[in-house]
């Protein structure tokens, strides 16, 4: 009979507490969206099972749970505190992006210099709200809209803060179609957004090959702290580019990237434990993130209008909400928005350049963040 | 500590104004870089100067045919050539197309000089013979 009931205490049914069931139901939420809503499934299926799966009720000391020493899950997070996982998306991520029509319209990168502001105005607000100076790095980071770089940058700045951040920025990156429009809508007229980007021109293979080199030394020589992100870029991208290793670059854009993604979303998920999760900061930290997401879409938007005042040849300024590095996301939803007005007006692969340009641009903030505090 | 204090206190402000700067001026200084890689690429894709040696022939001076349309020596020398080639009775513009055909100098006024000088006879109908 003791045996029984050591058991039954044992069980889930006993040790649940009602913050477990609640991260359950979040878990479920995310499972629910991804599946039958299709919000970006590739993420949200595996952390909102993760959720689920770090939520399960179980007696400490066993080395179950995700933060106890020596579990399977420990491990598997491991790569996320290591900074291990987003090094390896990104080798994937160089090589599925194609960096040509950013070299057709170069202007364009600086609408993914100018999205990267929200980052800066998110980390001033967090100052304000009382976190701390790295804390307020990592979460002003959810700005750049970039899942991986926002793991990166805060397993090394805040680890204890990662569940909440990598959540908050991964859900806003499933939540662009709701998030960018309305910002998109406030910030334009319908004459700007019908304007008309120029034909592309054609870029050389000589071109295509040379920027990743140019591109990688440039921007770390500026900021070496972004080396463990833009290094495996730029090197997924000359795979890709160059040709000649095609076998090594589809490996990395399909089983690589991949199997990155299933680890990290799984770990981030069940690193969502009731206990640690569901304080006051992470309700800051979902607050901050919102923040972050909508300055940096209207900052981008807002440099696309100030660049046509001295332009010839006038930019869309929808372009601008593009510069966050939701790849592709928000370059869908900026094509989807000019075509709302102009059925005949294609601005998918503009998008892209400032899509591209905003991955490089976030990237870089990480790592200029992350030199400031690291000392 | 909350609100502007801890901004202040924390150094806020300039990370922020020179972290945005720098990643401006990164991103504005890699645009500008691509934006002339085109030109780069083109200077490398240029063939290269190949020296090209310039060989002089000794050119055999060219016989060019006296310009004097009124000499009638030099015309029967130029012109017997060209009417033996004709048949016996021929018409002047006949004549006149060999001499052009041979870049022959003033055909008109060597064969009016030759009409002249009743080295060519008139038969009637435009037909002409040579008298030697």
């Amino acid at each position: 009979m003791d045996l029984i009931l050591q058991f039954l205490h044992n069980t889930g049914f006993y040790l649940a507490d009602y913050r477990n069931l609640i991260m359950i139901v979040v878990g479920s939420f995310f499972v629910y969206l991804a599946i039958h809503k299709n919000y970006e499934p590739l993420l949200l299926l595996p952390i909102g099972f993760g959720v689920i799966l770090g939520n399960i009720p179980f007696f400490k000391g066993f080395g179950i749970g995700i933060y106890e020493a020596n579990s399977v899950l420990h491990y598997l997070y491991f790569g996320v505190t290591s900074g291990v996982y987003p090094s390896i998306i990104f080798l994937g991520l160089g090589a599925m992006t194609d960096f040509s029509f950013l070299l057709a319209n170069p202007k364009l990168m600086l609408l993914g210099a100018a999205a990267q502001m929200g980052i800066f105005f998110t980390y001033l607000c967090a100052l304000g709200l009382g976190f701390t100076a790295p804390e307020a790095s990592s979460i002003g980071i959810i700005g750049g809209a970039d899942g991986p770089t926002s793991i990166f940058l805060t397993a090394k700045l805040a680890p204890h803060l990662i569940g909440p951040i990598a959540i908050a920025a991964y859900s806003y990156m499933a939540l662009i179609p709701i998030i960018q429009p309305p910002i998109m809508l406030l910030l334009t007229s319908k004459e700007e957004r019908l304007i008309r980007m120029p034909e592309m021109r054609e870029v050389s293979r000589k071109e295509i090959i040379i920027f990743p080199v140019v591109g990688m030394i440039l921007c770390t020589f500026l900021a070496p702290a972004s080396i463990p992100l833009l290094g495996p870029f730029f090197f997924g991208n000359i795979l890709k580019e160059s040709g000649v290793v095609d076998r090594l670059a589809n490996t990395a854009r399909t089983a690589i990237i991949d199997t990155a993604t299933i680890l990290v979303g799984l770990t981030v998920g069940a690193s969502t434990q009731g206990d640690v999760f569901l304080n006051p900061k992470s309700v800051g930290i979902f607050l901050l993130g919102a923040v972050a997401f909508s300055i940096a879409t209207a900052s981008g938007i807002l440099f696309g209008k100030f660049m046509n005042l001295f332009l010839k040849e006038k930019i869309n300024p929808l372009l601008g909400a593009a510069g966050v590095s939701a790849v592709p996301g928000s370059a869908r939803e900026v094509h989807m928005m000019g075509q709302r007005e102009d059925r005949t007006n294609f601005l998918l692969m503009h998008a892209v350049a400032c899509n591209s340009s905003g991955v490089i641009g976030s990237a870089v903030c990480a790592g200029i963040l992350w030199s400031f505090l690291i000392g | 500590m909350f609100g502007l204090e801890a901004i202040a206190h924390n150094n806020g402000w300039t990370i922020a104004a020179t972290g945005a700067g720098i990643v401006f001026t990164g991103l504005a200084t890699l645009s500008l870089v691509i934006s002339q890689l085109h030109k780069l690429v083109a200077l490398l894709d240029r063939p290269p100067k190949t020296i090209v040696e310039v060989v002089v022939e000794e050119t055999k001076p060219i016989w060019m045919p006296p310009d004097c349309p009124n000499d009638i020596q030099v015309a029967i020398t130029l012109y017997q050539p060209l009417i033996e080639e004709l048949p016996p009775d021929f018409e002047l513009a006949e004549l006149y197309g060999l001499a052009k055909k041979y870049h022959l100098p003033h055909p008109h006024l060597s064969i009016r000089c030759l009409r002249d000088a009743g080295k060519l006879q008139f038969l009637g109908d435009g037909l002409f013979r040579y008298v030697a």
